[in-house]
């Protein structure tokens, strides 16, 4: 039986049980790198020029440790998901990318979507990937279609019981995915709403945020990320902020960003990666228009292996101090 | 309405041309200089690339000229700069100028956008006028890029440092004042008998170094600090594929008919980057594996943080074709003896190169 690795990095927190099930539905079996740690940090650094971003020395990191451990490697690339979008070149790039700095790797099995070429070219790319499995385009069309389902699945579940992507996944597929309860302590009354924005990969690697999720938590914050919100309201924010979307993942940041300026949550953070090109755009677009509206407080957290949990901390208790200020002072306002 | 468009290197030469011709108010942005930079990088987002800051700069100086309208490249499916112009008109906007930002799509309808907004800024004049003041300004554009080509041949072999140089300068005005068929003909054989004429070293053997990367530093000279004079200067001989008036030619006019300038660079590239990434990063994985027996050494440009140009890097070292690289950031950050320092050696570990594998040629003899 082929083992198919999957790095535990980038888009393995959007698609990872699709790709699994996909993968499984096909007779083969999954692995996937543990969670990230500083040595899986270090090792990927080590490999890449200096200014590629945390994410990308992240993953490579990850492959690295998948060496050894499965007969391939899987690294989709995905252009465009929308019509007239397009994509970080880091993601258009990751396979070449991987092979030239671990040569050392497993075969690389790709895929390339981009739904601007067609559907017949999906369907077609698809059955390729399926190929390397089995022969039979109607199982490979199986596989395709109860991966999708299980997609659709995941991301119901987020969106309808308000689950971060590692707590739906562990619902899906019964895998532990991190050492940490997500779930908010039901004992304590939630003081403030705080809206998270930023990609999915930066959001739930604990690692390279420093468990911000939960360390929100802990200062008795609801924490709303973007996969919770409904996405013709994101979708709507798109539109209204950046005009048509230019970007494959730009509703993580500019749609959620713009639908919690407006929907009266009381703090939004947002994480972003130096270097990252998309963002470096993006987050200013939230933040001029958090400046112009001046209703929401809006911080922005840039990461990168030399950023200090230290840092991060002593920023996040600001801005939640000054959050829970603002409030006081606001409600003894109203008295 | 006063139109203006930021600089790239010799790009304003053609829409001046063209802007006469049609008898549109153009003001040509000042120069690049330090203040453009650091207007560019006051007022852009951190994290943004070079070209971003340095158009930004020339905006702003353009419009403290009275500019009103300005002229950006954007469009679809080639990396962030296609969203530039958006965050660029924000920030004019917020920085109270009043004025209009044009995107011209370099990716889709190029050649038609283009002549479309030509039409639109002239208040419709006649199609035959639009066209032929376009073909003037691209005939222009042609003479100015082949004259930079010969310079680029004369400057490493010149006896008296400098004299392709003072002719180069000289060229880009006579071609700016040439305001007819006759006059660009004119100056064309003139500057390039001259060139042809300078008094070379006979001696002189210069190295052959590629330059390639991100277009816009490759094309913008204050924003890797002139390289290629600099170069010029250690004796080498500069070539590079990239130039606007190349560009113009495939892009607007025979890519439409599938013939594509850079399909054997693609080839080349295949094995070991197989898509577009966007940008240029496609192209400069191509060069290294293409001219890797032509050229000494290759220089590599890219604004910092520029994402295809990094995936480019990390992959470039991997290639069977061993040519040595020099990779240079270019940001505000810079410094020239930074620069200069970083060539010198450079310059020097090729020449010895070469002169070991000179000696290894005469010892197998």
């Amino acid at each position: 039986m082929t083992t198919v690795g999957i790095p535990r990095a980038l888009l393995y927190y959007q698609y990872y049980p699709m790709w699994k099930t996909f993968f499984e539905h096909l007779g083969a079996k999954v692995v996937v790198s543990s969670p990230t740690t500083r040595k899986t940090l270090a090792e990927g650094a080590a490999r890449v020029v200096a200014d590629t971003c945390l994410p990308a020395k992240v993953f490579v990191g990850h492959t690295v440790s998948l060496v050894g451990n499965c007969d391939c490697i899987f690294i989709p690339v995905i252009r465009s998901l929308k019509s007239k979008t397009y994509n970080c070149s880091k993601f258009l790039g990751l396979p070449d990318m991987t092979r030239a700095v671990v040569p050392e790797a497993p075969p690389i099995l790709e895929i390339e979507i981009d739904i601007n070429r067609g559907k017949r070219r999906l369907y077609e790319d698809i059955y390729r990937l399926g190929r390397h499995f089995t022969w039979n385009p109607l199982r490979v069309r199986e596989a395709a279609m109860a991966a999708w389902q299980t997609y659709r699945e995941y991301r119901e579940l987020m969106y309808r019981h308000q689950l971060t992507p590692p707590q739906a996944m562990e619902e899906i597929t019964g895998e532990l995915q991190t050492g940490l309860a997500m779930t908010p302590d039901t004992l304590r009354v939630p003081r403030t709403t705080i809206g998270l924005i930023g990609h999915t990969y930066l959001l739930y690697d604990e690692h390279i945020n420093y468990q911000l999720i939960h360390r929100l938590q802990q200062y008795d914050a609801t924490v709303v990320t973007p996969e919770m919100l409904p996405g013709y309201a994101i979708e709507a924010s798109v539109n209204k902020l950046a005009g048509r979307a230019y970007w494959t993942y730009e509703e993580e940041v500019v749609g959620a960003g713009g639908y919690f300026l407006e929907s009266g949550a009381d703090g939004i953070i947002g994480i972003m990666a130096f270097g990252c090109g998309p963002d470096s755009l993006m987050m200013d677009m939230i933040h001029r228009q958090a400046t112009r509206l001046k209703t929401t407080p809006f911080m922005c957290l840039t990461l990168e292996e030399h950023t200090s949990e230290t840092g991060v901390i002593t920023r996040l208790e600001a801005f939640m101090d000054m959050i829970n200020r603002r409030k006081q002072r606001g409600e003894a306002l109203c008295v | 309405m006063r139109l203006s468009i930021p600089h790239m290197g010799n790009v304003y030469l053609p829409f001046r041309a063209v802007c006469q011709r049609l008898g549109i108010d153009y003001i040509v942005p000042p120069a690049n200089s330090q203040r453009t930079l650091s207007l560019g990088s006051r007022y852009s987002p951190e994290g943004l690339c070079i070209p971003f800051k340095m158009t930004l700069g020339n905006m702003i100086e353009a419009a403290e000229m009275g500019a009103n309208t300005l002229i950006v490249p954007g469009g679809y499916g080639i990396c962030r700069l296609g969203y530039y112009t958006r965050v660029q008109e924000q920030v004019l906007h917020n920085l109270g100028y009043d004025i209009e930002v044009i995107q011209m799509g370099v990716s889709e309808r190029k050649f038609f956008g283009m002549l479309d907004i030509i039409r639109r800024i002239s208040n419709n004049a006649p199609w035959h006028r639009i066209l032929s003041a376009f073909r003037f300004g691209l005939a222009k554009l042609n003479t100015i890029d082949q004259i930079e080509r010969t310079v680029q041949k004369v400057r490493p072999v010149e006896l008296v440092q400098g004299t392709a140089n003072q002719l180069y300068t000289r060229a880009v005005h006579a071609v700016d004042n040439a305001d007819d068929y006759d006059t660009l003909k004119g100056v064309r054989t003139d500057y390039l008998g001259q060139l042809n004429h300078v008094a070379r070293n006979d001696h002189a053997r210069p190295l052959i170094v590629g330059i390639t990367g991100e277009f816009y530093v490759v094309l913008e000279p204050f924003s890797s600090f002139d390289i290629e004079r600099e170069l010029g200067k250690l004796g080498v001989e500069v070539r590079r594929a990239t130039f606007i008036s190349g560009w113009t030619k495939f892009s607007l006019f025979l890519n439409p008919f599938g013939i594509n300038e850079k399909s054997r660079i693609h080839r080349a590239a295949r094995p070991y980057l197989k898509r577009d990434i966007g940008g240029d990063g496609w192209e400069s994985v191509g060069e290294k594996v293409l001219h890797a027996k032509e050229y000494d050494g290759l220089i590599h440009l890219a604004p910092f943080t520029c994402m295809p140009e990094i995936i480019a890097e990390n992959i470039m070292p991997s290639t069977k074709e061993q040519i040595p690289v020099l990779t240079i950031l270019c940001d505000e950050q810079i410094a020239k003896a930074g620069v200069l320092t970083r060539l010198e050696a450079f310059v020097d570990l090729l020449e010895r190169k070469r002169r070991m594998r000179h000696d290894l040629q005469r010892v197998s003899v």
